[in-house]
């Protein structure tokens, strides 16, 4: 390597402090993407083996879009870790409701994650707001250990909810009579209220408010948060009709129902402006970029055409920055519009396709 | 718009009447519009009602051979390279199911082929002792006498792009004398109703007892009215929509599912000599290249054995460069976005595979970049059978002994059904015995895996026999009627 090696403690330091800027032009975002390249190309094997049979090396790549990306189900099947794993100060691994495995992310500190959540987290949701008291639908960190949404979710009560903030899931599930009289006692006090959690934690909500004939006004101000989708934890909802149902159950516009789009593979996430109009545009913050690509190629799809995500997240500093997602997506001004999962399609003719395989296989 | 052409083949209905939906299919540059027929549940009752009609007044009383020579007829208009239809289903069928022209010309004329007179005769020679039961009473074996009759209304729901495939179960119907309704593959939804208005052109009567139309599936009104009018269903299609199909229809109704298949093919080391192995890649190349794997009989994984003087890996790089070649003269079609990402999930898991560190699942090696048209994966370690990404990609599998291919194949009995072997006689015979027993129920060359001869038995199955109902009058009856004869003593 004819480069000076970089520490962690230095990569760690830039990140903190691109982070700390607020803002990045397009030269200083390929500067840092081409120098954590260099430091995981160098330190994450794995992924090293992945850029060479690319034939994408240090040496060749000169643009952050050409920094190969990692298909997001080698988080399953290779340890992509730039310390070494037993190192990492917490390790955060996907809910594995799919296929065999769950796919890991190694985090040496925490520093970074939670600067992201926290910085990306300020400006799209809070919106210049302090605090407000918030009704979290997710198990809590002790709960889940290894979940980056717990973790996301303890942070978020952490810095930006007020102390009578509560976490309405147990280890018995969902505390519905106490999450209804929060609910009653905000829409009483007239105090902003949200409600964060994983999109499928909403959905026995409706019903049961839907069963009993109950409707929330919850006072201005307040806003409604989700994410994950439905991952088969509870039936499929159509967005526009999710959030109808969100909007009249909690008398919270659609404006402000707020989604977020993170992965555990990932440092940052991605929020829009409200589910007005589904689906909305999804933009994250000046260390993360994505391009739409020709799963096949990893070309970039030119600008309005529909393909897979590719998502360049700096703040990935320990495993690789540069991951294909599953996510289906199309890049429109200001940002992307996510536009579901890319199912491995059925064949067009008669034979089996992966798909049904695998579903036979699983029974 | 360059043509908006106007699918299926409805006799007794006002064509002015018939709603119609239009679907545009993009490919190679070119736009075709077709115009699916749309009917409601009333016409679908008077269709069904029109059909079962003529099947009882006229279809019936039709000799066999009649109807041979109509569907021989038929057949040769399509294979007429200068007959109109013919030159629509050339221009045509490339822009809707996407498949390159030399591709679907030629899969056309071999179809086709496979039902001229002899071919229709030996298909009913497969399935009958005696193919005149079909036409009246005849002495049964074991005494007495027996005659079939195909169902008054079998109902097809076709499916999946490859053109033409929808002949086979069409002509199955036909042969027993079944009034027949299909219903168009929304994939290509062309064809059957060509080859429906050849056979009015060849015989009007015929013509009148056979429609071909399409409905939104799921979608009430008249797939209700066709799926509990018919006498017999034969459906195509993967489990989830078979089981949907099921569902809805009565239970008295015979119901005749095909599932999707999983095809793969066999390499013997006494095949792998330098002489043989590059024209034996060339038909494994063919037999992928071939509507782009998407037929249930096409190779997903390729067993090679060890010990030949060509090795397996050697013999992937033969397959690889084949199908390099043909990809110049049958270029593939454009992926839309969830086949490019089925085709890279399968290539990413051998590749991370590839990659592990540990390397105790290694042993992959992925020919080929991911840009180039097709895609050949070598594995070192013998694997259960499994899908590739579809569209030219393969699974070459090196094994020491195909004798150990049944039971590797054994596990997804449920969905096999073709298996080109290349392999001396008595290894033919002897794994072929081993593969019945696992599931399989063909049996080819290479280069013949997409190519099903006449009178072939889809999924094992008797296409004729099982479609019919016979009535046997027992030999007690036939004695006991000399009894009440006129010259009885």
């Amino acid at each position: 390597m004819s480069r000076t090696e970089t520490s962690q403690a230095e990569i760690v330091e830039a990140l903190l402090a691109f982070i700390g800027r607020g803002s990045a032009t397009d030269a200083e975002f390929e500067a840092l993407a081409l120098r954590l390249f260099v430091y995981q190309f160098t330190h994450n094997a794995p992924y090293r083996r992945f850029a060479q049979a690319r034939g994408r090396t240090p040496l060749t790549v000169r643009r952050w879009r050409d920094i190969p990306a990692v298909p997001i189900k080698a988080f399953k099947d290779l340890t992509l870790s730039c310390c070494p794993p037993e190192e990492a100060e917490r390790v955060f691994m996907t809910s594995g409701t799919t296929g065999s495995g769950r796919g890991r992310s190694y985090h040496p500190t925490l520093a970074v994650y939670d600067a992201s959540m926290r910085a990306g987290f300020a400006t799209r949701v809070m919106r210049g707001r302090d605090a407000i008291r918030m009704g979290i639908l997710f198990p809590d960190e002790t709960a889940l250990p290894n979940s980056s949404l717990a973790h996301y979710l303890a942070l978020a009560r952490e810095h930006f909810g007020t102390p009578d903030s509560a976490v309405f899931v147990g280890p018995t599930g969902l505390d519905l009579d106490a999450l209804l009289a929060a609910l009653a006692e905000a829409e009483a006090s007239g105090e902003p209220t949200a409600l964060l959690g994983a999109t499928y934690a909403f959905v026995p909500v409706l019903d049961a408010l839907k069963e009993r004939g109950r409707r929330f006004a919850l006072p201005p101000g307040s806003f409604l948060f989700d994410t994950g989708g439905f991952k088969g934890q509870s039936r499929e909802i159509e967005p526009d009709a999710f959030y109808d149902g969100l909007s009249a159950a909690f008398g919270v516009a659609r404006e402000s129902c707020l989604n977020m789009y993170g992965m555990t593979e990932l440092s940052t996430q991605f929020y829009d402006d409200g589910n007005a109009v589904c689906p909305p545009v999804k933009s994250g913050p000046p260390w993360i970029r994505s391009r739409v690509v020709d799963p096949l190629t990893g070309a970039d799809l030119p600008e309005g055409e529909t393909g897979v995500l590719v998502h360049h997240d700096l703040a990935h500093f320990n495993s690789v920055s540069a991951i294909l997602t599953e996510d289906a997506g199309v890049i429109v001004p200001g940002g992307f519009r996510l536009l579901g999962r890319v199912e491995g399609s059925a064949s067009r003719g008669c034979s089996v396709a992966v798909a049904e395989f695998l579903a036979a296989a699983q029974g | 718009m360059s043509t908006v052409e106007e699918a299926g083949h409805l006799p007794g209905l006002a064509a002015e009447t018939i709603g119609r939906r239009i679907v545009a299919h993009r490919a190679w540059g070119e736009t075709v519009a077709v115009a699916l027929p749309e009917l409601g549940g009333d016409q679908a009752r008077a269709l069904c009602d029109h059909i079962r009609a003529r099947a009882r007044d006229t279809l019936r009383g039709m000799e066999t051979a009649r109807i041979v020579a109509a569907i021989d007829r038929a057949s040769a208009c399509l294979l007429d390279r200068t007959h109109p239809l013919r030159r629509k289903a050339e221009a045509l069928l490339p822009v809707v199911t996407g498949y390159d022209r030399e591709t679907v010309r030629l899969g056309l004329t071999s179809t086709l082929k496979t039902f001229r007179r002899p071919q229709l005769l030996r298909f009913l020679a497969e399935d009958f002792s005696n193919p005149g039961m079909l036409d009246g009473f005849q002495p049964a074996v074991k005494g007495g006498l027996v005659r079939a009759r195909g169902p008054d209304l079998l109902l097809h729901v076709w499916a999946g792009n490859v053109p033409a495939l929808p002949l086979w179960s069409l002509v199955s119907g036909l042969l027993v004398k079944a009034g027949t309704v299909g219903k168009l593959a929304s994939a290509e939804p062309l064809t059957a109703g060509w080859f429906a208005q050849a056979i009015a052109e060849a015989d009007p009567a015929l013509g009148e007892c056979l429609a071909v139309t399409w409905w939104k599936g799921g979608e009430g009104g008249a797939e209700a009215v066709f799926l509990t009018q018919a006498e017999c269903v034969m459906a195509y299609g993967g489990n989830d929509t078979l089981a949907a199909l099921r569902a809805k229809v009565p239970i008295t109704t015979r119901f005749l599912p095909h599932g999707h298949r999983i095809g793969f093919a066999m390499v013997a080391r006494e095949a792998l000599d330098s002489r043989r192995t590059g024209p034996l890649a060339r038909l494994v190349a063919q037999d992928i290249v071939r509507y782009e794997q998407q037929g249930c009989y096409a190779p997903q994984m390729l067993f090679v054995e060890r010990g030949g003087p060509t090795a397996p890996d050697e013999f992937a790089r033969h397959l690889a460069h084949a199908l390099a070649a043909l990809a110049s003269r049958h270029p593939r079609r454009r992926l839309d976005p969830g086949e490019a990402a089925a085709l890279a999930a399968w290539r990413s898991a051998h590749e991370m595979r590839a990659l592990d560190s540990d390397g105790r699942s290694g042993g992959a090696t992925l020919l080929g970049d991911p840009t180039d048209p097709w895609s050949v994966v070598l594995l070192d370690d013998a694997v259960t059978l499994g899908p590739s990404g579809l569209n030219r990609s393969v699974t070459v599998v090196t094994v020491d002994d195909l004798a150990t291919v049944p039971a590797l194949v054994a596990p997804h009995r449920a969905y096999l059904q073709t298996a080109g072997i290349a392999a001396a006689p008595a290894r033919l015979v002897a794994i072929a015995d081993d593969l019945a027993g696992s599931g399989v129920t063909r049996i080819t060359a290479l280069g013949r895996m997409t190519a099903p001869e006449a009178g072939w038995h889809h999924d094992g199955r008797f296409s004729l026999l099982d479609l019919v109902t016979v009535t046997e009058i027992e030999a007690s009856a036939e004695a006991a009627a000399e009894g009440f004869a006129p010259y009885a003593e």
